[in-house]
């Protein structure tokens, strides 16, 4: 049942990613990235990674993409010029991709994992679990996390603002 | 050794990296091909939520918190990623057209 899941899961991802760099209108790209998310919000319940599953569909299916929505509405359907100043660009992208993908695989051949941790599986990847250690052991990178949002929402209402308006 | 239990089947973790893999690849197909600035932070978008399934499969395969936790960082460091990039991006469409990522090219000097 859960390989089922993961095939059906992966297929949508792949289908999505394919999608996301074949449209050429912007919208179509983000409406497939939408559905990536989707699929990795599966992938993440598969991995009982609870609070993960959620934090996706709501910060990233949710915000982040009406975010690119709102600002493809804002620009105007932008058409896609397929020229390039550089040729052969789309070949030397694919054997530079390819070279890429070689390495990883190369190296997924003969992954060897650490014995796992003695952890209870019942609370794995809970909210209460994830909770425990972000405000303990990680209380500082999780404040830190939080000064990086107030500065980019700064930065966002700056760079957003009305010409000549420098009040 | 490299499985885990989900559901009463066993599953396989090199999966899930495989899977990465490839979105991620997609997405570095998309930056390197794609001409239009908005098409690229989509493609970067895509990359970071392939490096986001890694960290949270390796967390389930030794579970160990320190993968979620680090995913969910990378979901806070994309989010602001996007917003500011967005926004950069907003702003130079405002003064000028800017179709093709080579326009923005002054900055080289």
């Amino acid at each position: 049942m859960a390989i089922a899941i993961f095939f059906i899961a992966a297929a949508m991802a792949v289908a999505g990613g394919i999608g996301v760099i074949s449209f050429r209108q912007p919208i179509r790209s983000v409406l497939s990235l939408v559905v990536v998310m989707i699929a990795l919000s599966i992938l993440f319940l598969l991995l009982s990674a609870q609070f993960i599953f959620v934090a996706q569909v709501i910060v990233y299916a949710g915000a982040v993409m009406v975010l690119f929505l709102f600002v493809i509405a804002l620009l105007g359907p932008a058409k896609e010029m397929a020229r390039g100043r550089l040729r052969f660009q789309t070949w030397l992208s694919a054997l530079f991709v390819l070279a890429l993908f070689g390495l990883v695989w190369a190296m997924l051949q003969g992954v060897q994992y650490r014995q796992p941790e003695k952890t209870d599986l019942n609370t794995f990847g809970t909210v209460q679990w994830i909770a425990v250690y972000l405000f303990t052991n990680y209380l500082y990178p999780f404040e830190l996390t939080s000064i990086l949002l107030l500065v980019a929402a700064i930065g966002a209402i700056y760079l957003s603002r009305k010409e000549g308006d420098d009040r | 050794m490299s499985g885990f239990d989900a559901g009463g089947s066993q599953l396989d973790a090199s999966w899930f990296l495989l899977l990465a893999a490839i979105l991620f690849i997609l997405g570095t197909i998309g930056v390197l091909i794609r001409r239009n600035p908005l098409m690229i932070l989509i493609c970067i978008e895509l990359m970071l939520n392939a490096a986001n399934l890694t960290l949270v499969a390796f967390s389930r395969q030794l579970q160990n918190s320190e993968g979620q936790l680090f995913a969910l960082m990378s979901m806070t460091v994309a989010a602001a990623e996007a917003v500011v990039g967005l926004a950069i991006l907003v702003d130079i469409f405002r003064h000028r057209d800017a179709e093709d990522i080579d326009d923005l090219s002054e900055l080289k000097g």
